[in-house]
């Protein structure tokens, strides 16, 4: 059974300290199990300028048991699949602790944005791409995140609002783009359907 | 006075005292007899100080004990003070009983094996003085000078705290709650007062209680100079009450900053759970949450390293700040320097 009460507070305090961190954490559905994070990417990468989200699954132990994270948004990085965007950090493995917390582990993700470990990659072609060939790896990177990490995240908050203004219940909405994969008229007409 | 024959009981009897410490290491667990203690130290006290008054040191009178004696003993002595009304007369009538006394040290070495071991609660004063022998020699071996330090204080301390036990004595009039220092300031002054101005000199507070509130005075020539200096002693922040606290635990009273509320479940901690501290790292959880992870993984949640479930019986390799209400006072004062 996850603790609740804990992620409640989790999710008060993020929003709270929102204004320094630029760290958001957002319940996906009412139960709280399933969250999306959003964290801006550090400056002075090639990540900069985006916001990247990422989907947050609670195993039934958390927080004595890591919160299952993957980029919901695509990025190129050795540590993080261009795929499925898996992320390869150790305190989401074995490496966690009860004291963290989802902020403190995006607040890792977004280290990690700035400091890629291509020694322990997840993602071998970008990882031989940034040991081999650096200038294209941060060309491509940069490229990913104008594409993936500005425009879709713009977008979905605007389609969001858009949707909500229509009388739709926010999370409903936020399952329902994430579902038909973005695509605002497809959801809309789920929505209406449903 | 205790921490006197503390002194004189390791000196006289160092090689026994070893014994002793092992017996009293078995019995460590019984907590019970710090509450015991205080008052068979009050009783011994005052039997003390009717041995001074009675010059009879060979003491049948040490099985003596109940309130209406120790109340007809003060008023002995009281008497005697008004005849000689002066401060002096007061300590010197004192040092007899602060000199290096055999009888005392192995009055204490006899009654230890067999009183310290059984907790009965009709122990004579000598058990209570054995019992300090005991457990002081105990931490001599260790090597630990602040425990003497600590020692002191506690003596301080439990003169301080039988005051309030003692049903026929008012609560002290002035400067006793306020600390050691200020008390002893006033001591004096106050004894120089003739009691004939006194009208009310039954229900002064017994001058037992406000001389011993100290273990040793600064001028005193019978302590030891092996002992570290006084002045620590009244570094302590609010001795008196700290240490008279009784039951209390004393990892509560502790200035480290404790958090509010268990960081694992975002509960708040409650006084347990305040005072429970499982890891050396200092990481501070709640007991349901250090039990989920003991049923898990076992890995502190601070410092990631397995719990050490020993840490908490192994007192002495707990550091300041470590203690929990586990642990019996007299492991408690070897850490707290």
């Amino acid at each position: 059974m996850i603790d609740f009460g804990r992620v409640q507070k989790e999710l008060q305090e993020c929003s709270k300290d929102f204004e320094a961190s630029g760290i958001k954490v957002s319940p996906k559905a009412d139960n709280l199990a399933r969250l999306i994070g959003t964290i801006p990417g550090p400056i002075g990468t090639p990540y900069e300028g985006g916001t990247f989200q990422i989907d947050i699954t609670l195993p039934d132990a958390y927080p004595f048991q890591p919160p299952k994270m993957q980029f919901a948004t695509k990025v190129w990085h050795p540590n993080i699949s261009s795929q499925s965007g898996a992320i390869c950090l150790d305190i989401l493995k074995d490496q966690w602790s009860p004291a963290l917390t989802l902020k403190t582990a995006l607040l890792s993700i977004q280290a990690l944005l700035s400091a890629p470990e291509p020694d322990d990659p997840q993602d071998a072609v970008v990882a031989q791409q940034y040991l081999k060939d650096y200038q294209t790896f941060v060309g491509t990177a940069r490229y990913w995140t104008e594409t993936f990490a500005k425009t879709s995240a713009l977008g979905v908050e605007e389609k969001v609002q858009r949707l909500v203004e229509m009388g739709f219940l926010e999370s409903l909405v936020r399952t329902t783009l994430d579902a038909v994969g973005g695509d605002e008229n497809l959801a809309l007409e789920k929505l209406c359907s449903a | 006075m205790v921490s006197d024959s503390i002194t004189n009981a390791y000196a006289n009897s160092a090689p026994n005292a070893k014994d002793f410490a092992k017996k009293k290491r078995a019995n460590r667990s019984a907590k019970l007899k710090q509450c015991k203690l205080d008052a068979r130290r009050e009783q011994w006290l005052s039997q003390v100080k009717n041995k001074q008054s009675s010059e009879d040191w060979k003491g049948e009178n040490r099985q003596r004990s109940g309130s209406g004696q120790l109340l007809e003993n003060l008023e002995t002595r009281r008497q005697r003070d008004d005849q000689n009304g002066s401060v002096h007369q007061d300590s010197d009538s004192e040092s007899p009983s602060n000199s290096p006394i055999g009888l005392t040290s192995v009055l204490s070495g006899n009654h230890l094996s067999g009183n310290c071991i059984g907790s009965s609660s009709s122990c004579s004063s000598g058990s209570s003085t054995g019992c300090f022998s005991g457990s002081t020699t105990e931490e001599e071996e260790g090597g630990d000078d602040g425990c003497l330090d600590d020692w002191e204080a506690v003596a301080d301390a439990l003169a301080a705290d039988e005051k309030p036990q003692n049903p026929p004595f008012d609560p002290p009039p002035k400067g006793e709650t306020v600390g050691g220092l200020q008390s002893r300031g006033e001591h004096k002054e106050e004894l120089v007062v003739p009691d004939s101005s006194r009208p009310e000199c039954v229900k002064r507070p017994p001058r037992t209680a406000t001389a011993n509130n100290q273990a040793w005075r600064p001028d005193d020539a019978f302590r030891p100079q092996s002992l570290p200096n006084l002045s620590k002693q009244y570094s302590f922040p609010d001795t008196n009450r700290h240490y008279g606290s009784g039951p209390i635990p004393w990892g509560c009273n502790k200035a480290i900053s404790a958090p509010s509320s268990c960081p694992i479940c975002f509960e708040d901690l409650d006084k347990t759970d305040s005072s429970f501290l499982p890891c050396l790292c200092g990481f501070r959880l709640c007991l349901f949450c250090h039990k989920r992870i003991l049923e898990e993984d076992g890995r502190c949640p601070g410092c990631r390293k397995p719990y050490e479930h020993e840490c908490i019986e192994a007192e002495p390799s707990l550091l300041e700040g470590s203690l929990t209400f586990r642990l019996t006072r007299s492991c408690s004062m070897i850490t707290r320097t």
